[in-house]
């Protein structure tokens, strides 16, 4: 079996050996530099445009932030002139209200007052009437000549009593 | 019938001879120069126009590059890449070999022991090298690992000695192997095919059918060349 023939040990070592290194050399000077040269170069490249898209995703990300904090503050201010609007109305609507009871309170002091008066009047009047029309009841009745005057001045000392 | 073995006779083509050692330039030196310039012809060719986004001829190398780097990266890690440009070599070399041997008429150098064992010596000396420039003096550790009692050394050194020698043989032995049965069968077979006449039509057909299969063996065979390359290496760089 030409396998087993070890008289060719020394030139097969030799030239394997040469063409061995001769391709090492070969391949570390040229081929592979050239070859990793592209895979870096894409490498960076994939690399550098996935940093940019980090870029632009933080930017747009911090933009939607400001939006949103500027929405916020628009929101916060447009509450608070509302709630102040509202607490001015409140305010305007409690005083007219307090205005106007007060206003009504004095107008009707002044009804019953009124109506008072016009009462005592009245019953005055009717006393009066009532009166007369007892003391002409009277008299027609035959009990004697009996004077309005009188008859009002016994209705005085009845009531004293 | 022709002799299968006829193939793999070794002949000088350019006899040498310097201070009584044969160095004669063979048939079997011829192919391996072959693999060389074959190797860095293909390669090279396909280098010639790069661009960013790789067209297919440049993407050829450019696996293989990844592919020898993942092997590294995977059996001997981040710091394996540093003696990238050497396995690298390892798996062409073995592959262009495998391959042009498949060609009618030519040699298959990866079939002889002495040549595919003087690689394995180089890688095995290449991995002493690093070893001993990685570890210094604890490289010596490698036949004695940590936590065996003194007493057993003179059992373990021996027996790490063997096992740390038996990886080239190893390696040796199954390439060579693989690549020597694949021929004689061809060659077998081929026989048949003027042999049968008409009928010869068989083996032929069954003849396509294995150089397939050797294609196939040859790039298997430089892959595991290379992968145990890589976990020998491996094992020199790191603790047991």
């Amino acid at each position: 079996m030409p396998q087993l023939d070890f008289s060719v040990f020394p030139s097969q070592l030799f030239w394997l050996a040469v063409s061995f290194f001769t391709m090492l050399f070969v391949m570390s000077k040229f081929i592979i530099p050239k070859t990793a040269e592209m895979i870096d170069l894409r490498k960076a490249k994939i690399d550098d445009d996935l940093e940019k898209a980090d870029e632009i995703k933080q930017h747009v990300e911090e933009t939607l932030e400001k939006y949103n904090k500027a929405l916020q503050e628009a929101n916060a201010k447009a509450s608070l002139s509302l709630q102040k609007t509202k607490e001015e109305l409140n305010e305007t609507i409690n005083r007219r209200q307090a205005e106007l009871t007060s206003k009504l309170k004095s107008e009707i002091a002044a009804g019953e007052k009124k109506i008072a008066t016009a009462k005592n009047k009245a019953m005055v009047k009717v006393e009066e009437a009532s009166t007369e029309l007892a003391v002409d009841l009277l008299n027609k009745l035959g009990f004697g000549r009996i004077k309005v005057e009188d008859a009002a001045n016994a209705l005085e000392a009845l009531k004293k009593e | 019938m022709s002799n299968p073995l006829e193939q793999f006779e070794i002949k000088p083509i350019i006899p040498i001879n310097v201070g009584g050692v044969d160095i004669s330039f063979t048939n079997s030196s011829l192919f391996m120069v072959l693999a060389v310039v074959v190797s860095t012809l293909v390669l090279g060719l396909c280098l010639r126009k790069r661009t960013l986004i790789p067209n297919l001829a440049q993407s050829i190398p450019e696996s293989l590059y990844e592919f020898v780097a993942n092997l590294l990266k995977e059996n001997v890690g981040i710091e394996g890449l540093k003696y990238f440009p050497f396995i690298f070599t390892v798996f062409l070399f073995v592959a262009f070999g495998n391959l042009l041997g498949l060609f009618p008429y030519s040699f298959t150098f990866t079939s002889h022991l002495t040549a595919v064992g003087s690689l394995s010596v180089i890688a095995l000396l290449f991995n002493i090298g690093i070893g001993i420039k990685k570890k210094k003096i604890g490289w010596l550790r490698t036949f004695l690992p940590k936590g065996i009692p003194l007493a057993l050394a003179p059992l373990i050194v021996p027996i790490e000695m063997i096992s740390f020698l038996s990886k080239p043989f190893s390696l040796t032995v199954r390439l060579v192997a693989n690549m020597t049965v694949g021929h004689i069968m061809l060659k077998i077979i081929a026989g048949f095919i003027v042999g049968l006449g008409v009928l010869g039509a068989v083996p032929l057909l069954f003849d396509g059918a294995i150089i397939c299969f050797e294609i196939f063996i040859s790039l298997l065979q430089a892959f595991i060349y290379t992968v145990l390359s890589c976990i020998y290496l491996g094992d020199a760089l790191h603790e047991h």
